[in-house]
């Protein structure tokens, strides 16, 4: 009896360790440990034995059997083990091929930097307002203080139509719109295409404007340097240096120019300020009585003022845009990187 | 307007560098655009004369020359210059001298003979920017003086970019009293002396056309030596201001014009029939100009004529018939006041814009007249000789500019800046721009000087304060205000969240000019009217676009061509449809897709994009809005002739079209030359409305049931028409239903195909019972076999 317990232990055992996959470990749990196994079957024969050596006995056989169950788990647990290391290796991928269907979308850079001017001046309390691309020549120039044949308009090269209707050659056309529907307080910006009649590397036929104004009482020269000092603070994310300089739109009066320090060479004078060490950014100024009287608000009431800025100068300075031209090639590349 | 630092100094002399004084106009208002020394950089240049000069003995065009400097024995120099002669004084450039670039002069030998220098040109002095011999100076130059010193070269020539508004500003008069009045500077005026008539004969003046030309003077000068230099001086200060000497006449006119800003013309008198006549141009009239060139004059053009026809175009150009030439003997003078109404725009339509035309469009002042044809009298008398003769001035007093008073208010003057500034201070800084005052209890009156012309309300006056005063000066303050906060509505679409979709979907958005080729509108939409403009910068930038697709696709041709092939762009902006004469002004968006899906087949193998890529990029959008997929629909009747009849259709909402979608027709790709299929999207986003604002409904506890059909149907019938039937007839327990297989092929009939639905149903307040989904599915089954002849697949 003793001899056959070791002997079956052994072969179990040995079984046990030689086997390589969970469908021989059951097959030996079975042969051995199942209802017919074979210390199953010894278990059975301990009836045979004198009843003194029967608890002994079968304690032995016990013994031997949950040796065995032991052994089996063990093994099972080493096989899974096993299994999953194989699984995960031949499951492994080359994580530096490239993603699926991914694409680098973008904005256009003007547009991304309308979006902050805009965002700006909503902060501040503006509306933004838009008006029509075609426009007639009253709210393109007469109401603006610009009679025909003025030089002003000479500077403007304009889009003209058969009717006599132009395409627009500033957002300003959007203020007299506004101004005529809308009694003051008055707080917009406008942001749009205009068009010039003009074409070279630093002129293109189409580019983008933000128009502002603030007509309301009390508003005053002082609070237009306040204001476009804050924005350009938002836009180059700094404290630049500004200037005012006097200068002339038909439209505003006084008109000045606003300068910021070269932002390239913090106006040591280089390429982009043309040694100047200035960028001339914007125009404003005070909203001109006669440009007032013309949407019928008293100017003895109501003053304001109005600004407008190019959105391809500030993005080229801003993102380091060297040629005026990128922005309407539209070329993929260049696009990609915004 | 350009200058000579030397000169501006000889009318104003503040104590400042160059810098500063540039510095100071361009924060009054004058903007100076560029400050550069008038002369190359050099030195050890001085004045010889030539003394001998003899045939070089080994070299034809060279002379030696034995060159008097002063001090000392004559320097041995060769020249090669055509008129290097005896007698002429000469610009030497000794040995050690340094000319511009650095050029070092040192003792050589040209040929054999010995050189100690050179004679120099104004080109390799930088005074000019070509020249045909060496420079020639006047006979009473101080011979061995410095000619740097001798010309006062030491200067700068001051480009100032004027404002439209400052006529006043187109001289030296003008800008030294800027210049003045910044400095708290007296300005020293040239002495102008009135001479004694030598001859009292005049010129008869008739102003026909008094609203254009209020004011007409004029002289005659005879006996003018037309042989004479213009000084050395004059030509100068002509050349720093960016006008060439011709002869002493123009010379002096342009002299004149350029000190008081009064622009001069002078006549040929022997070639003017009779008498002046400004009057209008009359139809089919024509002009040749002094340079040669014929106009046709156009109507309403102001003409200076004679009795036999117009003789110059006023304020503009002279004409060539009455020319002063080398032959002339006697020449009538001419100052008049042109008003700027009657120029302006019109150097724009001849494409004539001079020194002339460019001040009169801005004001001349009208009672400089006068002074001007002392001032030229003068000048020309000591140049060029001749018998002065009387003024002869024909005005209008009714047409000549009023002269403003406008009030000035302290108050207003410190609510419109911002700033207090002392009324002393004020008065004084009106003052010193020539305008005179009176205190009023308000503040004060001011009578503004004729040459003012952009002065004519108190806004007006304060910029002038403002600009004086110093922008700088005044503080920068934001306003205190009432809040008004704007409504924000939740259902508006703004375009920077539409963009941020396309962006964030891998697109990238484009823009294109607004006005396009007609040859791409015609290959998209055949006779569809688009606007024109009347003068397009070039022929393919001439009609307005009515769509964006033309202006994607020729992007899409740039980047092609670009070995740039896997394109995804995307634009928004307004679109310009012309029907009936009439212009609408559209928002609308448009996609443009093409090429791989994925940039490498890693992720299989049929990468190219499709119909449904574009359709998943379009139902993003939609679902933006709030749309059920199920409310858009895609119709393929009627498509337009660019799409691929196949494989295209137009996205409509409640029997609305909103766009287009699908493929660029092969034909119409072939005949942009695009060599690869192109899918195109473009709605109109107003028909898009407003987004849907959600409404929660309830959640159904109960279980789901799901069933499956597969029906046969005849090729034609579309997928959306079963689903509808589907949708009709399934009763109101049909939570979903979705398509998940289609199949062609093996089994079928050739015209047949297969389509599976994935039909969901669930109660929301009961468990459903299997009999009533199976009365749905057959009351289903039954209307899809009625309508369009399918059935379930056996």
């Amino acid at each position: 009896m003793q001899s056959q317990l070791a002997q079956i232990s052994q072969a179990a055992e040995n079984a046990i360790a030689e086997s390589q996959d969970s469908q021989t470990l059951e097959n030996i749990r079975v042969q051995y440990l199942g209802k017919k196994g074979q210390l199953t079957d010894l278990l059975k024969g301990l009836s045979q034995l004198p009843a003194k050596e029967r608890p002994q006995a079968g304690q032995a056989v016990n013994a031997v059997k949950q040796a065995l169950q032991q052994k089996i788990t063990e093994q099972q647990l080493k096989l899974s083990e096993q299994a999953l290391q194989k699984q995960l290796v031949e499951e492994a991928i080359d994580v530096s091929l490239p993603a699926r269907a991914c694409h680098r979308g973008a904005v256009h850079p003007v547009t991304r930097t309308r979006q902050r001017i805009e965002s700006f001046f909503s902060r501040m309390g503006f509306s933004i307002a838009s008006g029509p691309e075609i426009d007639d020549d009253y709210h393109n120039f007469q109401a603006l203080n610009i009679p025909e044949h003025h030089p002003a308009r000479a500077a403007q090269d304009t889009f003209y139509f058969a009717d006599g209707n132009v395409l627009r050659t500033q957002t300003s056309n959007v203020q007299i719109r506004v101004m005529e529907n809308q009694a003051p307080p008055v707080r917009i910006i406008a942001p749009g295409r205009v068009f010039r009649c003009d074409s070279d590397v630093t002129h293109t036929p189409m580019f983008h404007q933000v128009e502002g104004l603030w007509v309301d009482k009390g508003i005053k020269f002082s609070h237009l340097k306040g204001v476009l000092a804050a924005f350009l603070n938002d836009f180059f994310e700094s404290q630049v240096k500004t200037r005012f300089r006097p200068s002339y739109f038909p439209f505003t009066e006084p008109s000045a120019e606003v300068d910021v320090e070269c932002v390239k060479c913090s106006g040591k004078g280089c390429r982009i300020c043309s040694q100047t060490g200035w960028l001339e950014i914007l125009g404003c100024g005070m909203v001109h009585p006669n440009v007032l009287r013309n949407v019928n608000i008293d100017p003895e009431i109501y003053t304001g003022f109005a600004f407008g800025m190019g959105i391809e100068r500030l993005t080229m300075l801003r993102y380091e845009v060297d040629d005026l031209r990128l922005f309407f090639e539209n070329d993929v590349r260049f696009l990609s990187q915004f | 307007m350009k200058l000579s630092e030397h000169w501006l100094r000889e009318w104003v002399n503040p104590d400042i560098n160059c810098q500063a004084l540039c510095h100071q106009l361009t924060m009054a208002g004058l903007e100076v655009d560029s400050c550069h020394p008038v002369a190359g950089e050099f030195s050890g240049v001085i004045i010889g004369k030539i003394i001998e000069a003899e045939q070089h003995p080994n070299a034809d065009k060279l002379r030696v020359c034995q060159i008097e400097v002063g001090d000392g024995l004559p320097l041995q120099i060769i020249c090669g210059a055509p008129n290097a002669r005896q007698g002429i004084l000469v610009c030497v450039a000794q040995i050690g001298a340094v000319l511009p670039g650095d050029f070092k002069i040192k003792k050589a030998k040209l040929r054999g003979v010995e050189s100690q220098g050179m004679l120099c040109s104004e080109a390799e002095l930088g005074l000019a920017e070509e020249a045909d011999g060496i420079m020639e100076l006047p006979q009473d130059a101080p011979i061995g003086q410095d000619i740097r010193q001798y010309l006062q070269l030491d200067d700068q020539a001051i480009e100032i970019d004027l404002t439209a508004n400052r006529g006043d500003c187109f001289s030296l008069r003008g800008v030294s009293r800027e210049v003045g009045v910044i400095n708290r500077l007296p300005v020293n005026t040239p002495e102008i002396k009135p001479l004694n008539n030598a001859h009292d004969q005049h010129m008869p003046v008739e102003i026909k056309a008094s609203d254009g030309c209020p004011k007409y003077g004029c002289r005659i000068i005879k006996n003018i030596n037309m042989q004479a230099q213009t000084p050395l001086w004059m030509q100068q200060r002509l050349w720093r201001s960016g006008i060439r000497a011709i002869s002493p006449v123009v010379d002096v006119t342009n002299y004149v014009m350029l000190s008081l800003g009064q622009p001069m013309h002078a006549f040929d008198v022997a070639n003017i029939s009779d008498k002046i006549i400004v009057r209008y141009s009359k139809p089919n009239e024509t002009l040749t100009l002094l340079d040669g060139q014929e106009v046709k004059c156009l109507p309403k053009t102001l003409m200076i004529a004679d009795q036999e026809g117009p003789i110059a175009l006023a304020g503009i150009m002279g004409g060539q018939s009455t020319a002063v030439t080398d032959q002339t003997q006697d020449i009538l003078l001419e100052s008049a006041f042109f008003t700027p109404l009657a120029i302006m725009g019109k150097p724009r339509q001849y494409g004539l814009h001079t020194d002339a035309s460019v001040r009169f469009e801005r004001g001349v002042d009208p009672q400089i007249t006068e002074q001007a044809l002392d001032y030229a009298a003068q000048l020309l008398a000591d140049i060029a000789g001749g018998q002065v003769g009387p003024i002869h001035v024909e005005s209008d007093q009714r047409t000549l500019p009023k002269s403003y008073q406008i009030t000035l208010r302290f108050e207003r003057l410190t609510a419109y800046l911002g700033v207090e500034i002392d009324h002393a201070d004020v008065i004084d800084i009106l003052n010193r721009l020539g305008l005179s005052t009176k205190q009023i209890g308000v503040g004060v009156e001011v009578q503004v000087p004729s040459y003012r012309f952009d002065l004519t309300q108190e806004a007006d006056l304060i910029e002038e304060v403002a600009r004086i005063y110093g922008y700088d000066n005044i503080a920068r303050e934001l306003p205190a205000t009432t809040m008004q906060p704007e409504q924000y509505c939740e259902t508006t679409l703004c375009a920077s969240r539409l963009r941020q979709l396309y962006r964030d979907r891998g697109y990238l958005e484009a823009m294109t000019y607004s006005f396009i080729d007609p040859k791409w509108h015609q290959a998209l939409f055949g006779d569809q009217a688009a606007k024109a403009l009347l003068n397009p910068i070039a022929s393919d930038m001439s009609i307005m676009r009515t769509s964006l697709l033309p202006g994607l696709l020729k992007v899409a041709q740039h980047n092609l061509s670009h070995q740039q092939r896997q394109l995804r762009l995307f634009e928004t902006g307004t679109c310009f449809l012309y029907q009936d004469d009439k212009i609408t002004e559209r928002q609308k968006m448009a996609l443009l897709l093409t090429g791989l899906r994925d940039s490498s087949v890693l992720h299989g193998a049929d990468n190219k994009v499709d119909f449904f890529d574009l359709k998943a990029d379009f139902l993003a959008l939609a679902d933006l809005y709030g749309f059920q997929h199920d409310d858009i629909e895609i119709n393929t009747d009627d498509l337009p002739n660019y799409l691929h009849p196949g494989r295209s259709g137009r996205i409509m909402t409640k029997s609305q079209i909103i766009g287009e979608i699908g493929q660029l027709h092969p034909t119409t790709a072939k005949a942009l030359d695009i060599r690869q299929p192109i899918w195109l999207l473009e709605i109109d986003l107003a028909f898009m409305g407003d987004m849907v604002l959600p409404k929660a409904a309830p959640i159904s506890k109960y279980p789901q049931v799901k069933r499956d059909l597969a029906l046969e149907v005849d090729q034609t019938v579309s997928a959306q028409q079963i689903k509808d039937v589907i949708k009709e007839y399934a009763g109101s327990d049909l939570q979903t239903v979705e398509i998940f297989d289609v199949y062609q092929g093996e089994h079928l009939a050739d015209d047949q195909k297969s389509i599976a639905f994935t039909l969901i149903f669930q109660g929301l307040s009961y468990t459903l019972e299997e009999a009533a989904v199976q009365q749905a599915i057959d009351s289903v089954l039954n209307a899809l076999s009625q309508k369009l002849g399918a059935k379930l697949r056996a």
